[in-house]
C-alpha cells in the first residue's frame, strides 16, 4: 500500500550536542493508520532507541502529544492520509527537550496545579452529594474535557516569550472551575492571574484553538477570566 | 520594590483602557478623516486648515485625538515591553523610557495646538 516518510527529530543527551533530523520509512499496511502508528513500526520494527510517549492510543490521556508538519497534534489521533510527506515530526515547541520526542512537562503541571484544579465547595458539606442544575452543568462543557497534553500552551507565542506566564492550559482549568456553581474559590482562583504573568499576556493569538485536539476554545475561556477581573475590578 | 513599581499595575487597567482608546481613536480618527478628506474636499490650503485650527473645539478635538494616540501606542510599547522583558530592571528602564517619551510628546502636541492662531486677514 506503499510507503511514507517519517523526518524525526532526534536527540540523545548522552551523544549529541544538539538535536538532528532522521528519515525513516514507513510502511502502510492498513487503511486508517495513525501517526502514532507510524512511530511504534519505526521503534519495534527498525530502531528501538526512538523515544516518545503514548499511552492510551485513542486520543484521551493526552500523553502523545507532538509536533506534526508544524502544528501541535495527538500522534494517536492524526490519520496518516490527511498528511503531506514526509512527515515532520517534532517534540512540543518551547519545552526542556529531555529525549528525541519526549519533553519535561513539569513545569506545564506545576502551573496546572497551582490552580487549584478541584472543587472548593461550599460549607458545611450536604449530606448526600451537590446538586448542580443541567443549565449550570452545560456551562462546564467546552471546559471539563481537557486532558492536558500541553498542545496548546506549547502553541502559545506569549507562552514562549514569558517562562512564567501561565498558559492556556491551566487558565482554561480555572475558569472550568470558576464558572462551576458547586465551587466557591472564585475570589482566590482570580487573584492567582490577575498580575504580569497571568491572563493579561494573552493576546488573542488563537493558536491554542488550533492546537487543542479535543476542540476545546482556551482563548474563549481567557476572554471570560478578562471580563471576571475587569468587572471586579471597575 | 522601588524596582517594581511600574509593574505595580496588574494589567486590567492596561487591558481595559487600550480597547476604550482603541475605539475613541477609531471614532476621532473617521472624523478626521472625513473632515480633511471629504468635506474639505482635499484642499489643503494654509488659511482654512489655520482657521479650523484656531477653534478652541478644534483644539478640544484635536487635544483628546493627540491624548488617545499616544496612550494607546505607549500602553501597546508597555504590553509588548512587559510581553518580552523579564529583566526586572532593564523593563523599569525601558517602561520609564516609554512613559517619558510619551510625556515629552503629549507636551510638545500640546503646545503646537495651543499655539495655532488664526491667520491675518489678507489686506
Amino acid at each position: 500500500m506503499g510507503k511514507v516518510t517519517f523526518t524525526i527529530l532526534r536527540f540523545d543527551p548522552e551523544k549529541d550536542k544538539k538535536p538532528h533530523y532522521q528519515d525513516y520509512e514507513v510502511e502502510i499496511r492498513r487503511p486508517g493508520m495513525m501517526v502514532l502508528d507510524g512511530l511504534n513500526q519505526i521503534r519495534w520494527e527498525q530502531d528501538g532507541t526512538l523515544a516518545y510517549r503514548r499511552s492510551c492510543r485513542e486520543g484521551v490521556c493526552g500523553s502523545d502529544a507532538l509536533n506534526i508538519n508544524g502544528v501541535n497534534r495527538l500522534g494517536c489521533i492524526t490519520h496518516l492520509e490527511d498528511l503531506k510527506t514526509p512527515v515532520v515530526i517534532q517534540p512540543l515547541p518551547s519545552m526542556p527537550l529531555i529525549k528525541d520526542l519526549i519533553v519535561d512537562l513539569n513545569d506545564f503541571q506545576d502551573k496546572f496545579f497551582l490552580c487549584k484544579p478541584f472543587l472548593i465547595p461550599k460549607k458545611p458539606l450536604p449530606d448526600l452529594e451537590q446538586l448542580q442544575s443541567p443549565e449550570d452543568r452545560r456551562k462546564l462543557d467546552g471546559l471539563y474535557e481537557c486532558i492536558l497534553c500541553a498542545s496548546c500552551s506549547s502553541s502559545c507565542p506569549s507562552y514562549w516569550a514569558d517562562p512564567e506566564y501561565l498558559g492556556p492550559s491551566a487558565l482554561l482549568n480555572i475558569w472550568r472551575f470558576v464558572v462551576d456553581s458547586r465551587d466557591v474559590g472564585a475570589d482566590e482562583r482570580l487573584q492567582l492571574l490577575n498580575d504580569r504573568h497571568g491572563v493579561w499576556r494573552c493576546h488573542t493569538i488563537l493558536n491554542c484553538i488550533e492546537a487543542c485536539p479535543k476542540g476545546l476554545n482556551p482563548t474563549q475561556a481567557i476572554g471570560g477570566l478578562k471580563k471576571a477581573l475587569v468587572s471586579a475590578k471597575f | 520594590m522601588a524596582l517594581n513599581f511600574v509593574s505595580g499595575r496588574t494589567g486590567a487597567f492596561d487591558w481595559l483602557f487600550q480597547r476604550i482608546s482603541g475605539v475613541v481613536l477609531a471614532l476621532i480618527l473617521g472624523l478626521h478623516f472625513i473632515i480633511l478628506h471629504l468635506i474639505s474636499g482635499g484642499e489643503y490650503e494654509y488659511e482654512v486648515i489655520m482657521t479650523r485650527l484656531a477653534n478652541p473645539s478644534w483644539k478640544v478635538f484635536y487635544f483628546c485625538f493627540l491624548f488617545f494616540a499616544l496612550y494607546h501606542a505607549m500602553n501597546g510599547a508597555k504590553i509588548l515591553i512587559d510581553d518580552y522583558i523579564h529583566h526586572p530592571r532593564l523593563r523599569t528602564l525601558l517602561l520609564s523610557l516609554d512613559w517619558l517619551l510619551a510625556i515629552v510628546l503629549f507636551l510638545y502636541g500640546t503646545l503646537i495646538i495651543l499655539m495655532h492662531q488664526a491667520p491675518a486677514v489678507k489686506g
